[in-house]
C-alpha cells in the first residue's frame, strides 16, 4: 500500500499538500526570501513543466489517496528531468525541518508571499507571482485557510503525519497498519479505480458490476474514490453513487479484494462505499448472503442523516427522508441478478411505490428501467402468476394485456420519464433496450379496433437501427460538455498515474491470436474525459448492433461489430459483456474457419477470464465442444456436454430461458444424430411449447426448422414440409434472413427426397437461397448448400451428367473442401459419394477410386469415433 | 478447612496480589465476591486477627505453585504478601511508579520502571504503557472525528507492547498478570486465537483474576469456542462459564450455575446482579425487580446494572420508583454512562423524547461501545419519527453486536414506518432467527406481511402461529389468526382460533370488542353448521352486551328457532300417522 489516506469530503492540510506547497514555492518565489538557489530551471519549458505538474496535482487533490513522498519524487523526475535532484532534496529538507508547531505557522505564513496581494502595485522585475484566482492560487489560499482552521491539536497531528511521510520516504519500509496490502500490491500490482458511476451502468447491464483489467507497471494499488461533495453534485441530482471498481480480473479472487476493503474500511471507517464495494464483491462472486448483507449495511449507513456527510442536492425535497428508494432498486436488481424474478419484482413494485411518494422521479425512472429489463430477461408466462395483486405500474395498464405488450407500454413509458427528466444516459439505455426489444417482437398496435386495423406481422429492423441510432447520440453531448470539473479532477489523475507508462496500441487481432501471447488481448485505453459509464452505454449499443446482425443473419456485419467492441468499449466495460463479445467472435470463427481455430483462440479467451465470467465462456466452450462431438460423430461426448449445458441452467422457471432453450435445442439434435428420431422430435415439440408459453418465437423458428429436418430424416419428407414451412414463414415475419435461407434449403431438399419430379422445384430453392447463403453462410450451411445443388442436377431427370459434368463436380468440390476444414464427417461422406459416382459415370476411375476411398475414410471414422485420438478434446 | 474458608483466604490474598498490580476492577470483583460468602460469626474474629501475622515460609510455597498449577483449596491458606528480600530495592521504585499509576500519570509510571526487570515491575510498566496508550486513543478519537464517530485512532503502545510480551512469552518469563496482558493486547489487535490460547494460560495458572476471565470471554462468540477452551477447574470457572453462557444467550443454563454459585458466595451482589439480568432475558420483570429492590437495599450507591432495572421500571411504567432511580443515580456519579441511560429511559417514559436522546447521547460519549444506549436511542429516534437516525442508531448497535435482536427489529420496525415493508422483512427475518421464542418478533414479522402493500396473507398466518406457540401474553396472534382465517373464507379454522381465543380470554377474564367478534363469529359459524345448540350458547352470552351485536343475536336466535320449529314440523308432517 503506497498511499496516503485522508478523511473524505472536507479540504485539509495534508503532508502531500504541503508538499505541493513547497513545489509552489520553486516555482513562484517569493521576493523576500532566499531559496537555496533563486531560479533553478535551465528553460522556459521547463518552468512551465513544472507548472503543468502542480496544475494537475492541484486538481487531482480531491482522491482519498494522495501519493507517498517517494512516488511525488518519482513523478517529479519524469517531470523536471536533471533537475530533479536539487528539488527533492530541497523536498525532503524542507519537510523534516518542520519539527515544532512554530515552524508550521511560519511555513504557512511565508506562503501567503508567493500570492499577489490584491493591490501589489509593485512588482519586482521578472518576479513570478501567483494570482490569487488561478487554479494555483486557489489551492494555495485553501491550504493557508484550513491550516488556519486548525486547532492546536490539529496542527500536532499535522506534524506527526509530516514525521512519518519523510520517514516512510526515507526508509520505504510499509507502514504498520498496512501489512497486508504490501504484502498484496506486490503480487498484484493492480490498480484499482473506483470510478464515479451512476445508475445506469446497473440498469441497463443486468446488473453485472463492472469489473475489468488493468495492469500498471507502477508497484502500487492505489484508490481514486472522489469526495463525495463532488460526486454528489455530478449527475442531476442522481443521488446513489454506485461504483465501479476496476479490478485485475485473473489475478483477483474473493479474498484479495475482500482484505483490500477491510483495510480500507478500517482507515476511513465513515466511507461506507466500503460497504457497497463489498456487496459488489461479493455480488461477483456469487455469494447471495453476504451481498444482502453489505447492501443492506450500506444503506441503512449511508442513507441516515449522520452517516454521510455530503452536500444534499438542494432539488430534492425528501431529504429527511433519506434515499431508502434507492435501496430498494439496488436490492432488486440484487435479486434480479440472482435470479429471483419474484423476489425482484416484489421489492421493484415497492421502489415504485416508495419512489412515488417521496416524489423520487429519477429513481423512479431507473426503477421502471429496470422493472423492463427485469421483464425483457426473464419468461414470464403469465402476468398473474408472478405479479402480486398490487403490482402498481402494470395493474395500471390494464391486465388484459399479454406480458410483451405491457413491457412495450413500460419501456415507453419510462423513455418518456428518462426524455422528461433529461435524464441522458437513461435515454439512451432506455432507447437500447427498446432497440432490443424490437429485435425480437412484432409490432402490433396496442388496440386494433375496426376492420382498418393493419395486421403487418413483421418486426421492424428500422425501429431497431433508430433506436441504437438515438441512443449513440449520448457520447456527442458527452464529448461537448467535457469541462464538468470531476472530470477534470479525474483526468488529470489518470495523466498523473501514466507518466510512467508507455503508451501502449491498440490492436486487437483475433485472426493472428492463434500465434498470439495472451498479451494480445491487452490493452490500455488512453484516458480520455469521457466518463465510463457513457462508453459503457456506448459500447452496449455495439454489442446489441452485432446481436442484431446476428440474428437478422449479416456475419460480417455482426462480427465487424463485435471487434468494434472488444478493440474499442473493452476497457470501459464490464467483463461479462467483453465476454460476450469474445464469444461472438469465437462462434464466428468456429463457423467460418473451423474449430481449430476457435478452439486456439478460446483457450487465450479463458486465460484472460479464468476467474469470472465462467458461466458464459463456459458456455461457449460446451457449445463448441457439443458441435465438434456431432460432426465427429462422438455422441456419447456430445450428449454428455449437453447435459452439461442442460445443469448450467437455473431450476427457477422463467429463469435463463436462453441457456433452457439451448440444451434442449442440443439435446434434440444429439437424438437426431443417433437417429432416434421419435425421441428427438418429442424433445423438440416439448421445447416448442416452452418457447411458446414464454413467447421466444426467434428460438420456435429454429424448433421448426429442427422438427423440418427430423422428418427429413427420418424418411417422412411429407411430415417435414409443413414444418419447414411454418419456420420460413417465422423467419419472414422476424426477418431472420439466414435462418430463412437455411430454412428453404431444407425445404428443397424435403422436396428432393420426394422423388425426381420435383427436383425442379428444389433447383429452384437452392437457387433463389444461394446468394444469402454464399454471402453469410457458415461452412456447414454451404456445404450443405453445395451438395443440394448438386443433388438437384443429378436428380433431374432431363440432366446429363455427359454434357456438363463440372456443374456437378464443381460444388461437391467446395462442399468437400469445406467439410474437411469442419471434419463434419457424415456430410463429406456424403459428397464423396456422390463425386464417385459422378465420377463412376464419367469412366474416370483414378477419381473415382480417390474420392472412395475419402469416403470410406469418413464413413470409418464416423463409426468408430473413439479411435481417434483428439487433443482437443483433452482441454475440456 | 471448609471450602468457603478456603475460598476466602484464595480471595484475600488475591485482592492484595491484584491491586499490588494496579487491576483495581480485578481486584474490586474479588472483593465483592469475598464479602458474598456467607461469613461465619464465630471464627470471624480469630481469623480476623491471624491474618495480620505473616509468614514468609508459606509464602513462597504458595508462589512455587502458583505458577505451576492451579492451587488445590489446601494452597489457598496463606496470608498476607510480604515483599521479598531480592525485591527491596526496586521497590522503592515500584512503589513510587504505583503511586503515580494511581495518580493516573501513566507514562510517568512506566518511565519509573524503565529499568527494572521484576516480573511485577515488567507487567506494571506494561499495564501502564497500555493504558498510556488507550488514553491517548480515546483523546484522539475526540480529537480527529468527535465522539459518535467511528474512527480510526489506534493504541500505538501496542505494537512495542506484544513485540516485549511475546519475546518475554517464548523466554518463558512472564507470569500470568503478563499473560493477561498480552492476551489482551493481542485481542486489541485482532489475533484472536492466539489471544485465546495465552488468555487460558493466564486463568490457568492463576484463576482468581477475573478481568482474564473476561476478557476471554469477550473472545467466545460461539458455544463450540467456548466447549473447545482447555481450561482447568476451578471455581471461578463456574463464574466464568455463567457469564459466558449468558452471553451466549443460554439464559437458563447461565442460571443455573449462578444459583449454585449462590451456594457459597450467597451475598454476593454481583451473582444477584447477574441473575437478574438472566431473569431480565426470560422476560421476567417482577423477579427482576424483586431482586434489584434488595440489591438497592445492601448497597444504594451502586450504578453497575441499573440500566437494566431502569429498563424493568420503564416497561412497567413505574414512573416515580424510575424517577428516584434517576435522582439517586445522578447524584451519586452523573458521568457514568449507566445514569445516562437511566435519565434518558427516564424522560422517555415522560414521552419527552428529545431530552432522552440527549442523555443517551451522552450515555454514549462517555462509551461508545454502549449497546443498549444505541439501540434505545433507536427507539427514541423512532418515537421522534427520525428514521434516518433511529437507522443510523440501529446500525451500530448491530455493528457493535449481530446478536442484538433488539435493534435487528427496530431496523425492520424503521423501515417497515417508511412504507418499506419488504424491505423490512429482511430484519425481521434477522431478528427471529436470534430470537426464535420471541413472539412480539412475530407478530411484527406476521403484520409486516400483512400490510396493505404486500398482502401476503399466507405468510402472515405461519407467523401468527409461530407467535401463537411461543407464550404470546398479549394474546394479539390467536385473535389475527382467526381474523385472518375468516378473511380468508376458511371458517373451519376461524372457528378453531376463535374459540381457542375465547377459552384464553375467559381464563384471563377479559373482555372487550375481541371477545363480542369471536362470540359473534362463533354463534354464525356454528349456526351455518346446524349445529344449534352451540350456537345458541353463544348467541345467549352475545346478549349481555350491548351495541349492535345484540340485535344480531337476537336475530339470529330468532331464525334458529324458526329453523328448528320449521324442520321439527316438516319432521312431523312426514311420519307415518
Amino acid at each position: 500500500m503506497a498511499a496516503v489516506l485522508k478523511p473524505p469530503g472536507n479540504f485539509t492540510v495534508t503532508p502531500h499538500k504541503m508538499s505541493v506547497c513547497i513545489l509552489l514555492q520553486i516555482y513562484a518565489p517569493p521576493a523576500q526570501t532566499t531559496l537555496p538557489f533563486p531560479f533553478p530551471f535551465s528553460s522556459v519549458a521547463q518552468h512551465n513543466r513544472l507548472g503543468m505538474f502542480l496544475l494537475a496535482l492541484t486538481k487531482s487533490c480531491d482522491d482519498i489517496f494522495e501519493p507517498k513522498l517517494d512516488e511525488l519524487i518519482t513523478q517529479l523526475r519524469e517531470i523536471v528531468g536533471e533537475l530533479d535532484h536539487q528539488l527533492s532534496d530541497h523536498l525532503t529538507c524542507r519537510l523534516s525541518s518542520l519539527s515544532s508547531p512554530d515552524d508550521l505557522f511560519n511555513f504557512f505564513s511565508d506562503l501567503r508571499g508567493i500570492l499577489a496581494g490584491p493591490d501589489s502595485g509593485v512588482v519586482v522585475d521578472d518576479q513570478i507571482i501567483l494570482d490569487s484566482n488561478s487554479n494555483l492560487g486557489v489551492f494555495l489560499r485553501r491550504c493557508i485557510l484550513a491550516f488556519n482552521l486548525l486547532s492546536f491539536e490539529g496542527v500536532c497531528h499535522l506534524l506527526t503525519n509530516i514525521g512519518t511521510y519523510c520517514k516512510e520516504a526515507l526508509s520505504s519500509c510499509p507502514a504498520y497498519e498496512l501489512p497486508h496490502l504490501d504484502d498484496s500490491s506486490n503480487e498484484v500490482e493492480a490498480l484499482l479505480v473506483y470510478e464515479n458511476m451512476d445508475l445506469e451502468n446497473f440498469v441497463f447491464d443486468k446488473v453485472t458490476e463492472e469489473t475489468e483489467a488493468r495492469k500498471m507497471a507502477s508497484e502500487r494499488v492505489s484508490f481514486h474514490i472522489h469526495a463525495p461533495k463532488a460526486l454528489f453534485g455530478l449527475i442531476e441530482g442522481i443521488i446513489t453513487s454506485v461504483l465501479c471498481c476496476k479490478v485485475h480480473s485473473s489475478s483477483f479472487p474473493l479474498n484479495a479484494f475482500e482484505s483490500i476493503l477491510r483495510q480500507l474500511q478500517k482507515l476511513a471507517p465513515e466511507l461506507h462505499r466500503v460497504h457497497f464495494l463489498r456487496y459488489l464483491n461479493n455480488l461477483y462472486h456469487n455469494d447471495y448472503p453476504a451481498s444482502l448483507e453489505n447492501l443492506h449495511c450500506y444503506f441503512d449507513y449511508s442513507a441516515g442523516a449522520e452517516g454521510f456527510d455530503f452536500v444534499q442536492p438542494t432539488s430534492s425535497a425528501s431529504n429527511s427522508f433519506g434515499r431508502y428508494e434507492i435501496a430498494l432498486l439496488c436490492l432488486g436488481m440484487m435479486h434480479f441478478h440472482f435470479g429471483h424474478p419474484k423476489q425482484a419484482l416484489e421489492v421493484l413494485t415497492e421502489a415504485v411505490r416508495v419512489s412515488q411518494q417521496q416524489s423520487n422521479d429519477t429513481c423512479l425512472a431507473y426503477t421502471l428501467a429496470a422493472i423492463c429489463n427485469l421483464l425483457s430477461a426473464i419468461g414470464i408466462s403469465s402476468t398473474a402468476e408472478i405479479l402480486g395483486s398490487s403490482y402498481g405500474p402494470v395493474t395500471s395498464i390494464g391486465t388484459s394485456l399479454s406480458i410483451q405488450q405491457q413491457l412495450f407500454v413500460l419501456l415507453r413509458r419510462s423513455l418518456k420519464r428518462a426524455d422528461g427528466l433529461k435524464l441522458k444516459r437513461l435515454v439512451a439505455s432506455n432507447r437500447l433496450a427498446m432497440a432490443k426489444f424490437d429485435l425480437t417482437h412484432v409490432q402490433r398496435p396496442l388496440l386494433s379496433f375496426g376492420p382498418k386495423a393493419s395486421m403487418k406481422l413483421k418486426t421492424c429492423p428500422v425501429n431497431v437501427c433508430k433506436e441504437l441510432r438515438l441512443s449513440s447520440h449520448l457520447i456527442s453531448e458527452f464529448g461537448t460538455e467535457s469541462s464538468i470539473m470531476i472530470t477534470d479532477g479525474v483526468f488529470s489523475t489518470a495523466w498523473l498515474k501514466n507518466l510512467q507508462k508507455p503508451m501502449g496500441s491498440l490492436v486487437l487481432s483475433l485472426e493472428n491470436a492463434s500465434g498470439a501471447n495472451s498479451n494480445a488481448f491487452h490493452f490500455c485505453a488512453q484516458p480520455n474525459s469521457i466518463p465510463g459509464s457513457v462508453l459503457q452505454l456506448l459500447g452496449s449499443s455495439y454489442l446489441l448492433r452485432a446481436t442484431a446482425w446476428e440474428i437478422y443473419g449479416s456475419a460480417p456485419l455482426a462480427r465487424i461489430n463485435a471487434l468494434v467492441y472488444a478493440t474499442c468499449f473493452g476497457n470501459a466495460s464490464s467483463s461479462a459483456d467483453v465476454a460476450l463479445a469474445y464469444t461472438k467472435l469465437i462462434q464466428h470463427l468456429a463457423v467460418f474457419k473451423g474449430h481449430r481455430e476457435a478452439f486456439a483462440a478460446l483457450k487465450l479467451v479463458e486465460e484472460k477470464f479464468c476467474s469470472i465470467s465462467k458461466s458464459r465462456i463456459l458456455l461457449l466452450k460446451l457449445q463448441l465442444l457439443h458441435e465438434r462431438a456431432l460432426h465427429l460423430g462422438h455422441l456419447k461426448l456430445a450428449q454428455q456436454v449437453c447435459d452439461e449445458l442442460g445443469v448450467l441452467a437455473s431450476s427457477v422457471t422463467g429463469v435463463d430461458m436462453e441457456l433452457k432453450t439451448e440444451a434442449s435445442l442440443r439435446h434434440a439434435r444429439t437424438l437426431l444424430a443417433a437417429n432416434q428420431f421419435g425421441q428427438a422430435a418429442a424433445v423438440a415439440h416439448s421445447l416448442f411449447c416452452m418457447c411458446y408459453k414464454f413467447n421466444l418465437q426467434v428460438e420456435n423458428a429454429t424448433v421448426l426448422l429442427l422438427l423440418a429436418e427430423i422428418h427429413k430424416k427420418s424418411g417422412n419428407a411429407v411430415l417435414g414440409l409443413p414444418y419447414a414451412l411454418a419456420s420460413l414463414s417465422f423467419c419472414q415475419s422476424f426477418n431472420l434472413d439466414l435462418l430463412k435461407a437455411s430454412a428453404t434449403l431444407t425445404l428443397a431438399e424435403l422436396w428432393l427426397s420426394l422423388g425426381s419430379n420435383h427436383a425442379e422445384r428444389a433447383s429452384i430453392l437452392v437457387q433463389g437461397a444461394l446468394p444469402m447463403i454464399l454471402g453469410h453462410g457458415g461452412l456447414e450451411l454451404r456445404s450443405r448448400a453445395y451438395i443440394a445443388e448438386a443433388k438437384c442436377y443429378l436428380s433431374n431427370p432431363s440432366f446429363s451428367v455427359f454434357e456438363n459434368s463440372e456443374v456437378v463436380l464443381d460444388p461437391l468440390r467446395q462442399a468437400t473442401e469445406e467439410l474437411e476444414i469442419l471434419e463434419y464427417h457424415e456430410l463429406a461422406a456424403e459428397a464423396f459419394y456422390l463425386m464417385a459416382m459422378v465420377f463412376d459415370k464419367l469412366g474416370q476411375l483414378e477419381e473415382r477410386e480417390e474420392a472412395a476411398a475419402s469416403f470410406m475414410k469418413h464413413i470409418k471414422a464416423l463409426e468408430n469415433p473413439q479411435n481417434e485420438q483428439d487433443p482437443l478434446f483433452n482441454i475440456h | 478447612m471448609s471450602s468457603k474458608e478456603s475460598r476466602r483466604n484464595e480471595l484475600r490474598t488475591a485482592i492484595r496480589q491484584l491491586s499490588d498490580r494496579c487491576l483495581y476492577s480485578a481486584a474490586k470483583w474479588a472483593a465483592e465476591q469475598l464479602v458474598g460468602i456467607e461469613q461465619d460469626p464465630a471464627k470471624f474474629t480469630p481469623s480476623h486477627t491471624r491474618f495480620q501475622l505473616g509468614s514468609s515460609s508459606i509464602r513462597r510455597r504458595f508462589r512455587t505453585t502458583e505458577i505451576a498449577s492451579t492451587p488445590t483449596a489446601g494452597v489457598s491458606s496463606v496470608s498476607t504478601p510480604v515483599l521479598e528480600e531480592d525485591e527491596a530495592i526496586d521497590g522503592d521504585f515500584y512503589l513510587l511508579a504505583k503511586s503515580y499509576f494511581d495518580c493516573r500519570e501513566y507514562r510517568r509510571a512506566a518511565h519509573v520502571l524503565r529499568d527494572q526487570t521484576g516480573k511485577k515491575a515488567v507487567f506494571l510498566r506494561c499495564y501502564a504503557l497500555y493504558l498510556a496508550g488507550e488514553k491517548r486513543k480515546e483523546e484522539e478519537m475526540i480529537e480527529l472525528e468527535g465522539p459518535l464517530g467511528k474512527s480510526d485512532a489506534v493504541n500505538h503502545e501496542l505494537v512495542c507492547l506484544e513485540r516485549e510480551l511475546s519475546t518475554l512469552r517464548k523466554n518463558g518469563t512472564v507470569d500470568p498478570f503478563g499473560l493477561y496482558l498480552y492476551g489482551l493486547v493481542l485481542n486489541k489487535k485482532g489475533s484472536e486465537n492466539l489471544a485465546r490460547t495465552v488468555l487460558v494460560e493466564s486463568v490457568n495458572s492463576y484463576p482468581w483474576n477475573w478481568n482474564a476471565w473476561t476478557e476471554l470471554q469477550s473472545l467466545c462468540t460461539t458455544i463450540d469456542i467456548l466447549n473447545s477452551l482447555n481450561l482447568n477447574y476451578h471455581w471461578m470457572k463456574d463464574f466464568f462459564l455463567a457469564n459466558a453462557y449468558q452471553e451466549l444467550r443460554m439464559h437458563n443454563e447461565s442460571l443455573g450455575k449462578y444459583e449454585y454459585l449462590q451456594g457459597t458466595f450467597s451475598f454476593s451482589n454481583y451473582i444477584q446482579a447477574q441473575i437478574a439480568k438472566a431473569q431480565y432475558s426470560l422476560r421476567e420483570f417482577e423477579q427482576v425487580e424483586v431482586i434489584f429492590e434488595e440489591l438497592l437495599r445492601n448497597d444504594p450507591y451502586r450504578i453497575e446494572d441499573m440500566d437494566m432495572y431502569s429498563n424493568v421500571l420503564y416497561a412497567k411504567e413505574c414512573f416515580s420508583t424510575l424517577s428516584h432511580l434517576a435522582h439517586r443515580v445522578f447524584l451519586t456519579d452523573k458521568y457514568r454512562p449507566e445514569s445516562c441511560c437511566i435519565i434518558g429511559n427516564y424522560y422517555s417514559l415522560k414521552g419527552q423524547h428529545e431530552k432522552s436522546v440527549v442523555y443517551f447521547r451522552r450515555a454514549l460519549k462517555l462509551n461508545k461501545n454502549y449497546l443498549s444506549a444505541w439501540t434505545l436511542m433507536g427507539h427514541e429516534y423512532v418515537e421522534m419519527k427520525n428514521t434516518p437516525a433511529a437507522v443510523d442508531a440501529y446500525r451500530r448497535a448491530v455493528d457493535i453486536n449481530p446478536c442484538d435482536y433488539r435493534a435487528w427489529y427496530g431496523l425492520g420496525q424503521a423501515y417497515e414506518m417508511m412504507g418499506m415493508p419488504y424491505y423490512a422483512l429482511h430484519y425481521f427475518r434477522k431478528s427471529v432467527f436470534l430470537q426464535p421464542n420471541d413472539s412480539r418478533l412475530w407478530i411484527a414479522m406476521a403484520q409486516c406481511y400483512e400490510t396493505d402493500q404486500l398482502q401476503m396473507l399466507e405468510d402472515a398466518i405461519k407467523c401468527y402461529k409461530r407467535a401463537a406457540n411461543c407464550n404470546d401474553t398479549e394474546a394479539i396472534a390467536l385473535h389475527q389468526l382467526a381474523k385472518l382465517s375468516k378473511e380468508l373464507k376458511r371458517s373451519e379454522e376461524a372457528a378453531f382460533y376463535y374459540k381457542k381465543d375465547l377459552e384464553r380470554m375467559e381464563a384471563e377474564d377479559r373482555e372487550g370488542p375481541n371477545l363480542v367478534e369471536a362470540l359473534l363469529f362463533l354463534a354464525t359459524y356454528y349456526k351455518s353448521q346446524k349445529r344449534f345448540e352451540e350456537a345458541e350458547i353463544y348467541c345467549t352470552r352475545l346478549l349481555d352486551y350491548t351495541g349492535p351485536e345484540k340485535e344480531t343475536a337476537k336475530s339470529l336466535l330468532r331464525g334458529m328457532r324458526k329453523a328448528q320449529s320449521g324442520f321439527s314440523s316438516i319432521d312431523i308432517e312426514h311420519l307415518p300417522p
